[in-house]
């Protein structure tokens, strides 16, 4: 079966969000697999209502795979389910009031399955993060230099590695190049030559943009959820 | 001008010493030391308080770390269970045998310094733990002292001396935007840039019991790697004295770690 994900992130709460990029893909053809690449929650609203449809989805959902983010973490660091750790990058970057949003969002009863979520999923040879091995906060855009992004490809061996973090929508492919090395030991030089592989890091967006990928052609196709305008969202092969 | 890098010094004094007079034989007064001042080796306290005593710069490393903040590395640090137990025991050991004043002290190290373009690091700017092997990815080598912001990196952890020199690196990229799928096609020049691992005074694995560091002279930007001879027998007894594993004496009488690299030496334990 010709595989075509979906991917999603920075939901943040918003069932309505979620429910047009599930209308979205009713419409669309051939979408094998959905994953959300973390974020679910946010401290902006209530965060319940869209769990509870990601845990038991509606007839007709296309069945969520779900990873954790940066804001799952500090809401699970802050709740005690990372050891010593509380949500100091959240406390650091917007302070104190945002962290006690950030708590009154989601019902307690939704923490252990929000503890249970994966940092990650390697399908194929493709790594599926919220920023990379590196960090689930790790913001990683097509402005990244390209030597960081080669870097978190190689951390995880894998040819493509989606991204949501940065919330941007991009596909960056590392198409050549190389670099020399020359080690001097006690036993004498050496020298190496190693060319860049072929690998590529995709941003999916987040919210309403999302990203349809086409797993055995590498075509990724970027998209606004709900928009009419788009000229893509039908009839591309 | 030249400077001396000395790195793992492993609780070994007799190598400590003879290292530090063949530093003051060439008249070097500069001295930064990469940190694992203790582990595997009889003499903690010794090689501390000498180290304090001179002055010596020093970045904290893995086993300074560790001896601090309670064994927090992973079993992925360790390529068996019998190298864990031994590990952990040693861990004990220097543990019970280190003053109040010297643990400190290591608590006081930070984990890196910079002069000017040289970082000096004890495992790789991460983290005290990462090992950079001299036949690691060169482009993840270079990552590793381009993010740090340095020219030369400096560093230890792996007890093998290195030199590399990373040059005429390029990486040509595509981007397709999300507005329009427009080809814009791009190529970054890398800069050259060096990485520099000191060795080992106290547990050399180089394959030579000799104890080994590194001259760096910082006008003409050679780097010497030296290798100094020093009483092996002396500290191996110690070790056999303290209680110590035998298997740590052995090793040094052999200069070789036989089949003890952990697997997947660039792991990060996240813990
Ligand atoms: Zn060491
Ligand atoms: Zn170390």
């Amino acid at each position: 079966m010709i595989e075509r994900w979906a991917l999603v992130s920075g939901l943040r709460g918003n069932l309505k969000t979620y429910d047009l990029i599930q209308r979205d893909l009713k419409k669309t053809r051939g979408v094998t697999s959905l994953f959300v690449l973390g974020d679910l929650v946010g401290p902006e609203r209530n965060c319940d209502a869209l769990l509870d449809r990601l845990k038991n989805p509606h007839r007709g959902d296309l069945k969520p795979d779900c990873i954790y983010g940066w804001w799952e973490e500090q809401l699970l660091a802050e709740r005690g389910f990372r050891g010593e750790r509380k949500a100091d990058a959240l406390r650091l970057s917007q302070g104190e009031d945002a962290v006690n949003a950030l708590l009154n969002t989601v019902n307690p009863s939704n923490l252990n399955w929000l503890a249970s979520l994966q940092f990650g999923f390697i399908e194929l040879d493709c790594a599926l993060i919220h920023g990379s091995s590196s960090d689930v906060g790790d913001n990683l855009t097509s402005e990244t230099s390209p030597l960081i992004l080669l870097d978190r490809l190689t951390r995880l061996n894998v040819n493509r590695l989606f991204t949501a973090r940065s919330t941007k929508q991009f596909h960056l492919e590392l198409t050549g190049g190389g670099i020399n090395s020359q080690v001097k030991d006690l036993n004498g030089k050496r020298e190496q030559q190693q060319e860049v592989p072929k690998r590529s890091v995709i941003g999916i967006g987040a919210g309403l943009n999302y990203t349809l990928y086409d797993v055995g052609s590498d075509k990724t196709h970027f998209l606004t959820a709900g928009s009419k305008t788009n000229p893509k969202r039908n009839g591309f092969a | 001008m030249n400077h001396a890098i000395i790195s793992c010094l492993h609780a070994n004094l007799p190598a400590v010493e003879a290292v530090l007079n063949d530093i003051d034989r060439q008249g070097i007064n500069t001295i930064t030391c990469l940190g694992d001042l203790v582990g595997y080796g009889p003499q903690p306290n010794e090689v501390v308080e000498l180290i304090r005593k001179r002055g010596i710069a020093t970045c904290q490393g893995c086993w300074d770390e560790d001896i601090i903040d309670g064994l927090n590395a992973c079993e992925c640090s360790y390529p068996s269970q019998l190298a864990e137990r031994r590990g952990h025991l040693a861990h004990q050991w220097t543990d019970d045998q280190l003053t109040d004043e010297n643990k400190s002290f290591l608590a006081s190290l930070p984990t890196s310094l910079r002069r000017d373009r040289l970082l000096f690091v004890h495992g790789s700017p991460n983290s005290q733990h990462e090992y950079l092997l001299p036949d690691m990815d060169a482009f993840a080598a270079l990552e590793r002292v381009e993010t740090a912001g340095a020219d030369i990196l400096f560093c230890g952890h792996t007890h093998q001396p290195y030199v590399r020199e990373l040059r005429d690196g390029s990486i040509r990229v595509r981007l397709q935007n999300a507005d329009h799928d427009c080809d814009q096609g791009e190529e970054l020049t890398l800069p050259m840039r060096k990485i520099v691992n000191a060795g080992s005074v106290g547990e050399p694995r180089h394959g030579s019991t000799n104890a080994t560091y590194v001259i760096h002279n910082d006008a003409t930007d050679e780097v010497e790697i030296k290798e100094v001879a020093y009483d092996v027998a002396r500290t191996c007894q110690a070790i056999v004295e303290a209680g110590l594993p035998k298997v740590f004496a052995w090793r040094l009488s052999h200069g070789f770690e036989f089949a003890e690299q952990a697997e997947d030496a660039s792991h990060v334990c996240e813990r």
